[in-house]
């Protein structure tokens, strides 16, 4: 806290401002009795600045605080002070002052600092020149006697920041599609944006997912392989079965040996590269999710408070991206019938019910819940008898004619026809209820897709768990790939087909037959959940079908072309204005939540509770997939240079002790953070009714 | 660069680097861009900052920002002189500032100086006025406008001095969740 208001003290007087001030001051002074405005915007800006900062900002440091509170802010630009006047040279001292706090950063911070500075480039680059030269100046001073290894370290310096910078140029080249997206946002605006950006941010997943995959477990795979002896007829693509059961996309196909392909050296062991492939990346995916949700909950959550206000409405929402004529024109037609009907609504506001009406809109709501979980438990049911049926007719008999093919293909093909189809009964009975307002509407849709699509994702790995698994059939975890290979292709078609039936076919339908209904717009919700399904299939068959990711990567990026195109041929943009930050924040925790953590048990239940096939994979003969691990670590208990990582296994890993100390810590600390917090919404409270009762002060003072 | 011409320095570049939220690469397209609106009066070197300012007219004639209702306002409060031309840093930092990587704050002050449009540095009725006339192409009629803005500044002046000053203004944004993302040209 004494730091930011050393700051605040020295931002007063930079040069452009302190020119501002100074006459504004003179003014002042001059007709102070009946002038108010410069001395109530001169002390309420600053107390707000001050105070509210620290809320804001949450947890970022505070010399980024420090800086940003500089020049150029307009409040800042008429803000007096009693002091800068009879100071000799301010803006000399200051601006020391300023490019001796940045010299006083690391690197990232002044550059960050620097950044940040609401001034012009010019006056940006002669302070950093001011700061580098100050930096220079300090560690020639301080060490005049290890020039050289200085000099050396600071030339070794500039070479990792100018190789940084080229390594982050080539990031530059992998940002795909930076002129489609361009146009996308030219033409509809952020929020059908944010869908094509949540769809590159998983198809990057999946590369990432498919590189470590092939390159640790397909690879050395490669070298072990035995020859495939089946035929291949080109249904299999389709099915996923017959000739691909021994190629390197299933499970069933991989070694249990350890592979030596060069003499005398070490050799590769498959059952803890599999194992410790497919944790690792469970791990990186969690760390990333976590990070890129909190980052997400950070930006865009800062007031939780809804705004629903005309204020923001005008100020806030115009959405820069959008720079094609044909949509800026619809954006400001849109704008003006929302202004209008916001008007006519003022008076509405409060709809006052009556008793049975109330009754009767509980009912309905009650109804539609009852309604849309039945359906819910309804399709689990049938799926789920779909697919023992669909078991026996498997393990009876390995038919290889088209009906057994085609046979095969039907419980994808229901499970995307349930999926496709009961989000429409939905929207139906969200129709009915009459909800007050429209987003309302859409979270509670979006609530009912997602029961609707987790427990029949939820069905399907119950069944996978607790009957193939312990079916006899010979390889269960291939059987397991097999299906989500299977309903992952029938999802992709299915996707494919929606967007020409809903979006295509809907425009023909929209612009010839029926001109009332107009053009179809993008339906994000919707889209959204199925990737979000999508990703969810993928990342339960990683460790049945390591190269799923590989194949998710491919149709997702067909899936990115073909919508598109279709957007672009077919659809208008959104009339509604969507709130697009909080929707991205609550995709990405949806993803988080019900999808990745529900994986996550579901590998965990396989890895450590389920026995592996006896005659296929790398785990064959284990009791469960853990424990290649267990004994990895007892052979490891033979070498002294090891040791460590058995200490760490015995005492970290398997220890119940520090699971039950890490939680306990983590608990205490989560709830120190949420009392600060709590402290500070309070002071905030306090704070705002200050600054209200400090203008309303004045205003009466200068009333009378 | 190798034999390609230079057209920055490494030094000026790591400046920029400092001073934006730009990479090289995309420091060198927007130069790109700049010299692109009037070959004949920007250089390609520019390792000596050579004092060239192109004219309000042709920068607010690019694609980005052709269609946006704020077009003159943007680009005059990023010019160094307040009259709309704008030299390479100039526009280098306006770019910046409209980068998705620009934190919530800088926006604000930028975004708040683009409303003002009689820069008295409040945003105040008249301003307000002009933004709705932006915003909805003139649809409204006058009385819907004064009914507007006063609502709007009854709902979001917190000093109760009937305009809304910055600290106003950075208030109402930080419960805009959708600020940050809007307020973002892709170059």
């Amino acid at each position: 806290m004494t730091s930011m208001r050393h700051g605040s003290e020295y931002s007063r007087d930079l040069p452009r401002v302190n020119v501002l001030s100074r006459s504004q001051y003179e003014n002042s002074t001059d007709n102070f009795s009946f002038e108010p405005e410069p001395e109530l915007a001169y002390s309420l800006p600053s107390t707000f600045h001050l105070l509210d900062r620290p809320y804001s900002h949450g947890f970022s440091n505070v010399s980024e605080g420090f800086i940003q509170r500089h020049n150029r802010r307009p409040s800042d630009e008429i803000s007096v002070t009693s002091s800068s006047p009879f100071e000799m040279d301010p803006v000399c001292r200051e601006e020391k002052d300023l490019v001796g706090n940045l010299a006083s950063m690391s690197t990232s911070e002044r550059i960050k600092a620097i950044q940040k500075m609401p001034e012009t480039m010019k006056k940006k680059r002669e302070i950093r020149n001011k700061v580098l030269k100050e930096i220079t100046k300090k560690t020639r001073h301080h060490s005049t006697r290890l020039s050289r290894c200085t000099q050396c370290l600071q030339g070794t310096a500039v070479l990792f920041r100018r190789f940084g910078n080229s390594l982050s140029e080539y990031s530059h080249l992998l940002q795909l599609w930076h002129k489609t997206l361009k146009i996308i946002g030219a033409k509809f605006g952020t929020s059908v944006l944010s869908y094509f950006i949540f769809l590159k941010w998983l198809l990057t997943f999946n590369m990432f997912s498919f590189l470590i995959n092939f390159s640790f477990i397909i690879i050395p795979q490669f070298f072990a392989a035995e020859p495939n002896n089946l035929s291949f007829t080109g249904l299999e693509l389709f099915t996923g079965a017959g000739y691909f059961q021994q190629t390197v996309l299933y499970y069933g196909f991989y070694t249990n040996a350890t592979i030596s392909k060069i003499e005398n050296g070490p050799p590769y062991n498959m059952q803890l590269a599999y194992i410790f492939t497919v944790g690792i990346y469970f791990v990186i995916c969690f760390l990333i999710l976590l990070f890129s949700m909190a980052k997400s909950f950070c930006r865009n959550f800062i007031n939780p408070q809804t705004y629903s206000g005309n204020a923001s409405k005008l100020l806030c929402t115009w959405d820069f991206n959008i720079t094609n004529e044909k949509a800026v024109k619809l954006k400001q037609k849109n704008l003006g019938t929302q202004i209008k009907e916001g008007l006519t609504e003022v008076n509405q506001e409060v709809l006052y019910f009556s008793v049975t009406e109330r009754v009767e809109r509980i009912v309905i709501h009650l109804v539609s819940w009852v309604a849309s979980l039945g359906t819910a438990v309804a399709a689990c049911a049938g799926v789920y008898f779909l697919s023992i049926n669909n078991l026996k007719l498997f393990v009876k008999g390995h038919k290889n004619d088209l009906e057994g093919q085609a046979a095969m293909l039907v419980l994808p093909v229901v499970v995307s026809l349930l999926n496709a189809f009961i989000p429409f009964f939905y929207s139906w009975l969200g129709h009915l209820e009459r909800f007050q307002t429209p987003g309302y509407q859409i979270y509670i849709a979006i609530t009912r897709n997602i029961i609707l699509k987790i427990s029949i994702v939820g069905i399907l790995c119950y069944y996978w768990l607790n009957i193939v698994a312990t079916s006899e059939s010979q390889c269960w975890e291939t059987l397991v790939g097999q299906d989500i290979y299977r309903l992952v292709l029938v999802d992709f078609a299915f996707c494919l087909l929606g967007s020409f039936f809903g979006e295509f076919l809907r425009r023909i339908i929209g612009t010839t037959v029926c001109v009332s209904l107009g053009l179809p717009e993008f339906d994000i919700g919707r889209n959204v959940l199925d990737l979000i399904y999508a990703q969810t299939l993928t990342w339960i068959g990683i460790l049945f079908s390591p190269l799923l990711p590989g194949i998710q990567m491919i149709s997702f990026s067909i899936v990115f072309y073909v919508k598109k195109v279709s957007l672009m041929m077919n659809c208008q943009p959104p009339r509604k204005v969507w709130r697009t930050a909080q929707m991205t924040t609550s995709f990405m925790f949806l993803l988080f939540f019900p999808s990745f953590l529900g994986v996550l048990s579901v590998i965990g239940v396989t890895v450590w509770r389920l026995k592996p096939s006896e005659g296929c994979g790398p785990f064959r003969g284990l009791s469960s997939m853990y424990a290649a691990v267990s004994e990895w670590i007892k052979i490891l208990e033979n070498y002294t240079a090891s040791k460590w990582v058995v200490w760490i296994y015995h005492n970290l890993i398997t220890s119940e002790l520090f699971f039950f100390i890490l939680s306990v810590i983590i608990l205490i600390i989560t709830y120190l953070y949420w009392q600060i917090i709590e402290g500070r919404k309070t002071m905030t409270k306090l704070l705002r009714k200050q600054i209200i009762n400090v203008s309303l002060t004045f205003s009466f003072i200068l009333f009378f | 660069m190798g034999n390609k011409q230079t057209i920055f320095t490494d030094e000026q570049l790591d400046a920029y680097q400092d001073c934006t939220f730009f990479t090289r690469k995309e420091i060198l397209r927007l130069h790109g861009r700049y010299h692109e609106m009037a070959p004949n009066v920007v250089p390609m070197d520019y390792t000596k900052d050579p004092d060239v300012k192109l004219p309000m007219q042709l920068i607010i004639n690019m694609p980005e920002l052709k269609e946006n209702p704020f077009k003159e306002r943007i680009v005059e409060s990023f010019s160094e002189d307040g009259e709309g031309s704008l030299s390479f840093n100039d526009f280098v930092d306006m770019f910046s500032v409209l980068s998705e990587m620009a934190p919530r704050e800088l926006k604000a002050i930028y975004a708040f100086k683009i409303y003002d449009f009689n820069t008295d540095n409040f945003i105040c009725k008249s301003d307000l006025e002009k933004t709705l006339n932006k915003l909805t192409r003139e649809e409204l009629t006058a009385e819907e406008i004064t009914l507007v803005c006063e609502k709007v500044i009854e709902e979001a002046d917190m000093d109760g001095d009937g305009k809304l000053g910055f600290a106003d203004f950075e208030n109402m944004i930080s419960k805009a969740p959708d600020f940050l993302s809007t307020f973002h040209i892709r170059i």
